[in-house]
């Protein structure tokens, strides 16, 4: 008995979980135990100890990589299909996804049924359906099935953003995230057709797999629609990294992140925060082997990445509403996922993934139990004080913070000095524009150590400001049990990759590094390295990595200790205020939302009043006027369509006469 | 013997006083006779040349024709028939109903 063979049962637990929720809440309200939360958390746990199970299986070295299903067998074309990869890095995937979801779950019975909120098994059957289409988007052996899955998570955020449909904030919010990140989901679909009419197949592993055919393709120096192999293989990575941007938040397409702050706080948790914004970041690690042959997609990965992670970090520090603060970190560390991935370090990405995942968790659930007791009051400046009213929340928090801000031992620490220590060796080993996206890096780091501090000492220290933050809301068991274990994680995940320490004190703790060495020959993390280094002529230069975690921690220290001087006291004061023009840009979100509104109305608007007016003006008249033309001849035509058959017979002696008259003098009759 | 040629003339004179009547006529039953005068044209026709190459398959022919005439006269006055049943006349330039 092998996990594998229940491997198929990881996302269709909570896809039943979601026909439960659905049919029951439709047919029997009454019979669904809390709404539709208890089969919802009995599918996520199951789905949890089956992934625990596939890890497990995966640690003993057996990978899978099958086609399930296809879905339409090509004669003499490739087929499309549903198939699953399991492989030391989806196995690592599907454990944080079930862990997180299934933790949103419990405490969603305390921020949705405690609080006696209407609707509940819609909202349960969507976070089942989200659970549901994110696992089967990590077990995809195949982009399409990726695309597939991509956009179904894009619906459940859809659906769950809008929650509160009934207020027009909410709504508003779910269509643009809907619609900003369809933006980025054309490209992807662009290229997933690019990289099927391409290479015949969209596989990810296994003999016929698209980075492999690309790899041999760019050895044999052969050409694709007039370009040469490495340019096309840049040409559809950048495709594909399109959808990476719009679901994973970069710049420019970030934008309907923080909006999305509208839906429940344990939606945010789980898609805005640990999962469905992890997809994007996913995909490109998992076709790492396809980005690892172009060092172009790599440097603007990177590049983006980097940007992303300074530009949110800075917007983060002005703003007032709790969650909107997680909202600008949480795109600034996925920036600093696609600056690890882009500079090189694809163990390093994927360790920010899980750590970021746990500790993103823990904050929005820790916001969320903030805000059950303000009585969903989430301005900062009414809180204060929160700190010996609720110690749990308040230590878990604590502890996610200090990972966010990369504090040494918590866990973000770890993982964000990796990153930058891998932008930094390969950007002196021969890559300068990764220098550039290391400095971005590294200056954010200072933004973000202030803007956590910020927070959590406005949140939880000095006086109460409101009455409410005096006599705060109780919560409950449900949530606070996610906190504790999603706190003990952000305290502990950096544990399973301490590259410093390794190098300090020469034990082997590089677990992480180990983990994705191996698995599915072409998809491992050594395989990747030799790409980087053949084919991208990534180069790492020789340096401790012991200096440059110390620069990072210093400088996260540096920012959280400036937050602390200004707003330690117990009464502290606006200090972004005296920024000036600097804040209002910053409150204003440098007007990203006014210049992308600008460009839908004032740019795309008119071009496409143009074009509607070409359309309705040269397409159809021309159609128009060759019907009008039949019309007009018809109209003529048919009055030789008397209805006396004298007429017809007449017309018929004189044809005859006439033929007769015509082959007689042309036929030589005559 | 009567040249050939004095028949076939006499045919045509038949058969266009037949299409004379089918063109100028507007009663329906003049059409029928008109249309029998075409064919007896074509009859003297077949009988002449029959006579001409000495051999009875014109004159077979002939008779086949007259047959035809009587069955075609049958279905006319059929329809001659309801004609004058749905429109009270039998003038060819009232049923003009079925046009555009």
């Amino acid at each position: 008995m092998v996990a594998a063979d229940f491997a198929a049962a990881i996302p269709l637990l909570p896809f039943v979980s979601f026909l439960i929720a659905m049919l029951g809440g439709y047919f029997a309200p009454r019979l669904l135990p809390k709404g539709g939360a208890i089969p919802g958390i009995l599918a996520l746990g199951g789905s949890l100890l089956l992934s625990l199970w596939v890890l497990a299986d995966v640690a003993g070295g057996t990978y899978t990589n099958e086609e399930l299903y296809a879905w339409v067998v090509g004669q003499d074309t490739f087929s499309l299909h549903f198939g699953m990869l399991l492989d030391p890095l989806s196995a690592l995937m599907l454990v944080i996804v079930s862990l997180v979801a299934f933790l949103v779950f419990v405490h969603s019975l305390g921020y949705m049924n405690d609080e006696g909120e209407t609707g509940l098994p819609r909202y349960y059957a969507g976070l089942s359906l989200f659970s549901f289409s994110m696992l089967a988007f990590v077990l995809a052996d195949n982009l399409l099935m990726s695309f597939v899955f991509f956009e179904l998570v894009g619906l459940c955020s859809w659906l769950l953003i809008g929650f509160w449909f009934r207020e027009d904030a909410p709504a508003s919010a779910a269509k643009k995230a809907f619609l900003v990140t369809r933006f980025g989901d054309y490209f992807f679909l662009v290229g997933v057709v690019g990289v099927l009419v391409t290479f015949g197949t969209a596989n990810f592993a296994g003999a016929e797999a698209f980075p492999t055919l690309a790899e041999e393709a760019i050895d044999a120096g052969e050409s694709f629609a007039g370009f040469g192999a490495q340019t096309w293989v840049t040409v559809l990575g950048l495709l594909v990294l399109g959808g990476v941007i719009g679901k994973s938040a970069q710049f420019p397409l970030h934008t309907w992140l923080p909006d999305a702050m509208e839906g429940p706080t344990p939606v945010s948790a789980l898609i805005h925060a640990a999962t469905m914004v992890a997809a994007g970041v996913y995909l490109v690690a998992r076709m790492y082997g396809f980005y690892a042959l172009s060092p172009t997609a790599l440097s603007i990965i990177a590049l983006v990445g980097g940007f992303t992670a300074l530009f949110a970090a800075t917007m983060g520090l002005v703003k007032r509403e709790i969650k909107q603060v997680l909202a600008y970190s949480t795109v600034s560390q996925y920036g600093y996922i696609m600056l690890g991935l882009g500079a090189g370090g694809y163990v390093a990405g994927v360790f920010h993934l899980t750590t970021h995942a746990f500790f993103k968790a823990l904050l929005f659930l820790g916001a969320g139990s903030v805000i059950i007791a303000m009585h969903h009051n989430e301005n900062m400046w009414d809180m204060g004080g929160l700190r010996e009213k609720m110690p749990v929340t308040y230590y878990t928090f604590l502890a996610g913070s200090l990972a966010l801000a990369g504090i040494v031992p918590f866990a973000g620490f770890w993982s964000k000095d990796e990153v930058l220590y891998e932008a930094l060796v390969h950007g002196l080993g021969g890559s300068p524009i990764l220098l550039v996206a290391y400095a971005f890096g590294l200056v954010a780091v200072f933004f973000t150590g202030f803007y956590t501090f910020r927070m959590v000492l406005l949140t939880f220290h000095g006086e109460p400001r409101t009455e409410t933050a005096e006599d705060p809301h109780p919560v409950r068991w449900n949530v606070k049990f996610p906190l504790v274990v999603l706190g003990i994680l952000a305290t502990v995940a950096g544990l399973i990759n301490m590259v410093p320490v390794q190098e300090l004190t020469g034990l082997r703790v590089e677990f992480l590094h180990e983990w994705l060495a191996v698995g599915v020959e072409g998809v491992t993390a050594e395989h990747y390295g030799t790409l980087l280094h053949d084919a991208a002529g990534y180069t790492a230069a020789e340096l401790g990595s012991l200096v440059p975690a110390l620069v990072s921690l210093g400088i996260a220290l540096a920012g959280a200790g400036l937050a602390w001087m200004l707003y330690a006291g117990p009464d502290p004061q606006e200090h972004t205020a005296r920024l000036g023009a600097i804040q209002r840009l910053l409150v204003h979100n440098y007007y990203q939302d006014e210049y992308q509104v600008w460009l839908a109305t004032g740019v795309t608007l008119p071009l496409s009043r143009v074009a509607d007016k070409f359309d309705q003006g040269v397409v159809d008249g021309v159609v128009n006027g060759v019907s009008s033309a039949s019309l007009f001849s018809g109209r003529r035509v048919r009055r030789v369509q008397s209805g006396l058959v004298t007429n017809y017979a007449l017309l018929l002696t004189l044809s005859l006469v006439a033929l007769l008259l015509f082959l007689g003098l042309y036929g030589g009759w005559l | 013997m009567i040249p050939t040629s004095y028949y076939v003339l006499l045919a045509t004179a038949v058969f266009c006083i037949g299409v004379f009547g089918v063109l100028t006529r507007r009663n329906a039953l003049m059409f029928l006779v008109s249309v029998e005068l075409m064919l007896n044209g074509a009859n003297i026709n077949l009988v002449a040349f029959s006579q001409l190459h000495g051999n009875l398959t014109g004159q077979t022919f002939g008779l086949f024709t007259l047959a035809l005439a009587a069955a075609e006269v049958a279905v006319g006055l059929g329809i001659i028939m309801v004609l004058a049943r749905n429109f009270e006349d039998v003038d060819v330039t009232e049923a003009v109903t079925m046009r555009w």
